[in-house]
């Protein structure tokens, strides 16, 4: 506790100087130092008693209620999108469990809640900001294009081949974050699960072993919830006779 | 023949009607036309013909055939539309002529369809911004005909065209009508363009029929209110 106490003291003196210097920033820095002090106090306490929690079942009902948060705001983000939050879930859904299954079944993580909380968090949070993404940009995207739609679905053209480069554009869209993360990870930024293994005494390598697992883990999620979206959300904006729901 | 019979047809959209106890009868081969004056629900009643949108109450049928139970992919394949404003897609003019081909994997000759048109060749491989607005509506018309259609159905092909474009584009449409023996239902609020082009003609105003017969017998012995003032461009 000594150790937080000296941080806390060099942000003291920080504050000082910027109201010697009048900088202006001194109500932001002193409310940032003791918001983010309470705040991960309060996480800490939070994941210690979800570690506590060793059921399988508890830590899948607490996956669930973050499954269930994720699309909540999700759908939030996307509120014109039809059926957001029922997609969100359903997709969020899949591609959490999809990925957490196959990594548990091959035996590279197990069910201690130290791997299941913080990796399901990562990868639900990921796979909602896609999932996000992709349902705003499509519903955009049509409503930009509706015109055009009709003109392909007077030309015969059903449902899902009138919307088929909106959908794929939208998927694009939506992968973006996640395959930027790919490119510039270890360059431009250590993530903080990395940062935080290295400065627990892991071993660089050790570290990046698991980063890469992680990495691939959220791209995964990502990859099956979107493909999930590309295959069913166009059709909500559909009639059985194939006609624009208006 | 009839070709579509509609029987007391409603369309409410957002708790209003916009086509109100609506019957008539179109025949086959001819140029029918929709007239009315802006808002009262002509391309509402023409969306209806190819089921981009469906009737509330009412009843429609295509060919004697309850228009429901058609499949819609047959139905578009028989019904083919063109726009008011043309909107091209893909890269070159003939992605337009390809893409209803590809869609029902049948053979097509861009070259034949597009000088049905009465457009040249080499427009085939033009960037499709870069065509004038008449030549893409005729590129509009040439890719609905690829699938050899029954019925044409045209809301006011002609009203984002200069006067001569206008009059190339009614000729052209009626040489189809004529040469191909497609059925043309026609939507306008020109008056003069109804009488050049059409056998038949219904006046819909706020969403009602108000008279329907042969255009000679319409111009010249109005027999609603509403129609001698149609014809005198009292209501726009
Ligand atoms: N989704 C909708 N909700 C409510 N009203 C609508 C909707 N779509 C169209 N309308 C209304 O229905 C009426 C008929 O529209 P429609 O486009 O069929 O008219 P129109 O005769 O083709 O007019 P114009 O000559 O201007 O093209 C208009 O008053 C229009 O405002
Ligand atoms: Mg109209």
């Amino acid at each position: 506790m000594i150790k937080v106490f000296i941080a806390g003291g060099l942000v003291a003196i920080a504050i000082i100087l910027a109201f010697i210097q009048k900088i202006g920033i001194v109500k932001d820095l002193s409310f940032g130092a003791v918001r983010s002090f309470i705040q991960l106090i309060a996480v800490g306490y939070i994941i210690q008693f979800v570690f506590d929690l060793k059921g399988v079942l508890y830590q899948s009902l607490l996956l669930f209620i973050m499954v269930l948060i994720a699309s909540y705001t999700s759908r939030g983000r996307a509120k014109k999108s039809p059926h957001a939050f029922l997609l969100s879930l359903i997709s969020i859904f899949t591609g959490t469990f999809i990925t957490l299954g196959v990594m548990l079944l091959m035996r590279i993580i197990t069910t201690e809640p130290k791997f299941l909380i913080p990796l399901g968090g990562m990868i639900i949070g990921n796979t909602m900001n896609a999932v996000s993404i992709f349902l705003e940009r499509f519903y955009n995207e049509f409503k930009e294009r509706k015109n055009l739609i009709e003109v392909f679905l007077s030309l015969g053209a059903s449902p899902r081949e009138a919307s088929k480069e909106l959908v794929k554009k939208s998927v694009k869209t939506a992968m973006i974050p996640i395959t930027n993360i790919m490119k510039i990870v270890g360059i431009i930024q250590l993530p903080g699960a990395m940062t935080g293994m290295i400065l627990a005494g892991a071993s660089p390598l050790e570290a990046a072993k698991i980063q890469i697992i992680v990495i691939y883990m959220l791209s995964a999620s990502v990859a099956i919830a979107i493909s999930l979206l590309a295959l069913i959300s166009y059709r909500f904006y559909f009639t059985p006779s194939a006609a624009l729901r208006l | 023949m009839i070709l579509y019979k509609l029987s007391s047809v409603t369309k409410i959209k957002s708790g209003k009607k916009i086509l109100d106890n609506i019957s008539c009868e179109i025949d086959k081969g001819k140029i029918f036309v929709i007239m009315g004056p802006s808002g009262s629900g002509k391309t509402t009643l023409l969306r209806l013909l190819n089921r981009l949108e469906d009737p509330s109450e009412g009843e429609m049928f295509f060919n004697g055939e309850d228009i429901k139970k058609i499949d819609v992919r047959e139905l578009r394949k028989k019904v083919a539309m063109v726009f008011q404003i043309p909107l091209l897609f893909g890269e070159k003019a003939v992605d337009n002529i390809l893409y209803p081909a590809k869609l029902y994997k049948i053979e097509v000759n861009p070259e034949e369809v597009i000088e049905l048109v009465g457009l040249k060749r080499d427009i085939l491989n033009q960037k499709i911004d870069s065509v004038s607005v008449g030549q893409a509506q005729r590129i509009a018309i040439a890719r609905s005909l690829v699938l050899n259609p029954d019925v044409l159905l045209l809301d006011e092909p002609t009203s984002a065209l200069d006067f001569s474009s206008k009059i190339e584009i009614e000729n052209l449409i009626k040489d189809l009508n004529k040469n191909l023996g497609i059925s043309i239902i026609f939507v306008t609020h020109d008056l003069e363009q109804a009488k050049r082009m059409g056998d038949r003609a219904v006046l819909i105003v706020e969403g009602k029929k108000i008279e329907e017969g042969s255009i000679p017998e319409m111009f010249e012995n109005p027999r609603s209110s509403e129609l001698k003032k149609f014809l005198k461009g009292e209501l726009k």
